[in-house]
């Protein structure tokens, strides 16, 4: 027997709903799965979102049915600042765990990896179902502190000890909100390395006949370096968050130093370090935020050659190697988040170059794809739409982080909305941006049906122009003072700002309205869309020479052999394009 | 393919000799007296030459294809070593006498 | 090339750039994760240590006697486990199996022994939060944090051998899932060789 052969699971087609649906062990409904799970908190940290701002920019005012959602929280539907906290917490973790992290990395990934590198599923399809409920319990128990206990944590994303490691001393929503918290996190980060070591053996070994590495397309190519990035990096979280728990219910003090003074007693805690928390966070969120960014960079350059009718600047290999080096300078700049916590001074400058050198592999990016576009005869669908949104929006966000990676500046702008405006740019926008450009692109060829182009446009002007309303205006809030994290804002230099604030609300409720364009056309779509050829955009990778959507085994029994790369385009002939498995040979093949 | 190459059961049994000697050099280098920093890193080192022992020999890793090695090894290393930036702040608290 | 028998029809691939069936990369790649969940366990411990006042060094020439007596012992399982692999590979079921026998066995004398420091230590008052010897907290903290991530590795290693030996020898599983389970025993074993100078060595009484 060879030593070499990989597991190749050959199952037969399910029947029944449960093992159709539910516990399907099919990579393309798994794929759903996340997808339709991020779509769920997408517009639960949406909604989240805008209880914030309405807040903020009227700090007394009354929602309607708020206090239903917690009347400790919001007496007479009145938001209490603890609240506003808890609403923020919430919003942070459900946005960068539940959506970032799942959307374009298990969602997109898990329906497209495998039929892009030519196998017939991922190669552990039972290990690939369990990382799914995995993560969708952690859904589950993180939504369960709104209801449960003393109300959700309010300690932000980042969960900073003390505040978070004391218990109920410190707040409501401390007692059992945060422990629901550091459970939910502890279970996505199983179900992210249950993920990863299924994406990198996939890519490693199921590749079919002619598709070296070098021939893989860049989302593939995406997945399969923010994978490996995710391996090592939610290693860390995992231990952070079982020290956390230990502290909060078994008394110990990993977190939590002597001296605190809790209820007007001396607490016993002794000879722990809230710095630590702070590193073993940022240790991995540094690697976490690339891990929601780069699938976008796959997606982005996926379909930017595919719209611009030319193969990518560069070719694949400096994306890949921008790609591979974002991933490694990604372990080396954690403490630009901590410029501020009482860090060594001398290890902050060797945290500020890193991070002003990991600037070079990101711009080299953004050239390559302004050079790939540049001379082009843009197909301007609505997907090649969303990524030229996006190249425009993660620059924008990607300056104001020049600013933030040089600790004198840092030293004023920490904590202030310029953070806020920076992290929601590059994050926020330019991932989402990359979503939907991959629902766009992707959607004919997952459910079978063409979405509706003049929707789609309306959906990206208004969001695109909503967008730079609602986060532009916060750089120059964060340059006059305004600090985050604050629920009112009553000192006698924000009170000016306020104005300011009710404009981004406004702006932020018609931003929100806009996405209900997008979930209309999604189920429109769904029931009424005309249906989809195999490859309605004359695209090239292996995903367009099947069905849409796909059958059972991606490509109906067939062997796949490919004979190119993936970015044959603005080729002579009567077709533009040559697809992958196209036996025509080109020269430089 | 790599089981051409593998040592007989007599070269393992004298690694876990050698192991099981380098922890008692281990044990005998706690007890004698010298510098914390000299006790630290003679112990690492000993720890590291018994992972790699383990690694390598008990684990496969030297029969295997070079590329898992220069692969696996250098990265979790490298991960590893990163988090070595956090010393000068453990000092920094003791020292600062503000959290005992 | 590689080819795949499975199935009613072949398919053939690329080659996987590491020439590994990929359940084994699968756990290297699990292996080289934990290994920065125990690292950064024990970047942590180190971090409070180093920044402590009043560290204990509690443990007697007893306890590095017992802790030199559990390495020796699971040194000496990861060689019984080397040795079910080896036959596993030349298809000795029953050399295998008894082999396998002896790591369980091995381990779990491992995991009794710990567990016996473990009450013995909690029985001159020692807990997760507490530490009688007046000194920092964080000593038995990390000491029953870290050693009890690791037993409790040791406790689902010795499950999963058990596992596998059922299913070996019926059949369901093939001598494939022996070296993999066995690279996971042998991690087991890895980390136990940075604990114990971390956690008992450094704290030897004569420090």
């Amino acid at each position: 027997m060879h030593d070499a052969q990989p597991a190749v699971h050959h199952h037969t087609a399910p029947e029944g709903f449960i093992r159709k649906y539910v516990f399907s062990v099919d990579h393309k409904v798994i794929g759903l799965q996340y997808y339709g799970l991020a779509l769920v908190a997408v517009f639960v940290g949406m909604v989240l979102s805008w209880l914030m701002r309405l807040h903020l920019g009227w700090a007394t005012l009354a929602i309607p049915g708020l206090h239903l959602l917690s009347s400790a929280g919001a007496p007479g539907n009145v938001m209490t600042p603890e609240y506003y906290l808890s609403l923020m917490t919430m919003h942070g973790t459900i946005m960068v765990f539940f959506v970032l992290t799942n959307a374009p990395l298990a969602g997109f990934g898990n329906y497209f990896l495998p039929i892009q590198v030519g196998a017939a599923d991922m190669a552990f399809p039972r290990m690939n179902m369990m990382s799914f409920w995995v993560t969708f319990t952690a859904f589950i128990v993180l939504m369960l502190s709104f209801f449960v206990g003393d109300g959700p944590p309010l300690s932000g994303w980042t969960a900073y000890a003390t505040l978070s490691s004391v218990g109920g001393a410190s707040g409501p929503g401390e007692a059992t909100g945060q422990t629901f918290w550091a459970i939910s996190i502890a279970l996505f980060c199983i179900g992210q390395l249950l993920g990863s070591l299924n994406f990198i053996s996939t890519t490693l070994d199921l590749r079919t006949k002619g598709m070296t590495l070098a021939r893989l397309p860049l989302s593939t190519w995406a997945w399969f370096v923010t994978s490996c990035i995710g391996l090592l990096a939610f290693a860390d979280l995992l231990p952070a968050c079982i020290l956390l728990i230990l502290d909060r219910s078994f008394g110990t003090s990993f977190f939590n130093p002597a001296g605190m003074v809790l209820n007007g007693e001396v607490a016993k805690y002794s000879g722990g370090s809230p710095l630590l928390w702070q590193h073993l966070f940022w240790f991995f969120g540094h690697p976490e935020v690339y891990i929601a960014i780069i699938p976008a960079f796959g997606i982005v350059s996926h379909i930017l050659a595919a719209s611009a009718r030319k193969p990518l600047l560069g070719g694949t290999r400096v994306l890949i190697g921008c790609m591979i080096a974002l991933a490694f300078l990604s372990y080396v700049v954690w403490g630009h988040h901590m410029f501020l916590s009482g860090l060594n001074p001398f290890s902050a400058i060797l945290f500020s170059v890193p991070t002003l050198i990991i600037t070079i592999p990101a711009t080299i990016a953004v050239l390559m794809w302004i050079g790939t576009v540049y001379g082009a005869r843009l197909r301007f669908n609505t997907a090649c739409l969303f990524c030229l949104g996006f190249i425009s929006v993660f620059v924008s966000g990607g300056i104001s982080g020049f600013f933030l990676a040089q600790p004198s500046i840092d030293i004023y702008l920490h904590a202030t909305y310029f953070v806020v405006a920076h992290f929601h740019f590059v994050m926020a926008v330019a991932a989402i941006f990359g979503i939907f450009a991959g629902t766009y692109f992707w959607m004919p060829k997952m459910i079978g049906r063409m979405m509706n182009e003049t929707l789609g446009k309306w959906h990206f002007w208004l969001t695109f122009v909503g967008v730079y309303c609602i986060f532009m205006p916060m750089h120059y809030l964060g340059l006059a003072g305004n600090v985050r994290r604050y629920a009112a804002f009553t000192d006698n230099f924000l009170v000016p700002l306020i104005p300011v604030h009710k404009f981004i609300t406004i702006a932020a409720l018609f931003t929100g309205a806009a996405q209900f364009i997008f979930l209309f056309n999604l189920f429109y779509t769904r029931f009424w869309g005309p249906k989809a050829p195999d490859n309605p955009w004359e695209a090239t990778s292996l995903e367009w020479s099947t069905t849409s959507p796909p059958p059972f085994d991606n490509f109906g029994g067939r062997q796949m052999v490919v004979n190119h790369g993936a970015y044959e385009y603005g080729v002579e002939g009567p077709k533009d394009y040559i697809m992958q498995t196209d036996p025509v040979k080109v020269a430089g093949d | 393919m790599s089981s051409e190459r593998e040592p007989s059961m007599k070269v393992y049994v004298g690694l876990w000799v050698v192991m099981i000697l380098i922890v008692a050099l281990e044990i005998l280098v706690t007890y004698r007296h010298m510098p914390t920093d000299l006790f630290v890193g003679l112990i690492l080192i000993l720890a590291f030459l018994e992972a790699g022992i383990g690694v390598m020999y008990f684990m496969h890793m030297k029969f295997e294809s070079p590329n898992l090695f220069w692969t696996l090894v250098p990265i979790t290393i490298f991960v590893l070593v990163m988090l070595d930036q956090i010393w000068p702040d453990a000092l920094r608290l003791a020292r600062m006498n503000l959290f005992r | 090339m590689s080819e795949s028998g499975a199935g009613a029809h072949a398919v053939i691939m690329e080659a996987s750039p590491f020439g590994l069936q990929s359940k084994k990369l699968v756990i290297w790649l699990f292996i080289a994760s934990d290994a920065i969940t125990f690292g950064a366990l024990l970047f942590g411990y180190s971090y409070l240590r180093l920044g402590s006042l009043d560290w204990s060094y509690p443990f007697e020439g007893s306890s590095i006697l017992n802790g030199f007596i559990m390495t020796v012992i699971l040194l000496t399982s990861s060689l019984t486990m080397l040795a079910a692999v080896m036959a596993a590979k030349r298809d000795n079921k029953g050399q295998c199996l008894r082999w396998i026998g002896f790591t369980i066995l091995l381990g779990t004398i491992f995991a009794v022994l710990h567990l016996r420091e473990w009450f013995h230590m909690f029985g001159e008052g020692w807990a997760l939060y507490k530490n009688p010897l007046g000194g920092s907290p964080i000593f038995a903290a990390g000491f029953f944090g870290i050693t009890g991530l690791h037993l409790l590795h040791v406790i689902s290693g010795v499950i999963a051998l058990s596992i596998l030996a059922i299913r070996y020898n019926n059949g369901a599983l093939d001598k494939t899932y022996v070296e993999t389970t066995g690279l996971y025993w042998h991690f087991v074993d890895l980390v136990w060789m940075f604990v114990f100078p971390i956690v008992y060595l450094m704290n030897a009484a004569v420090r």
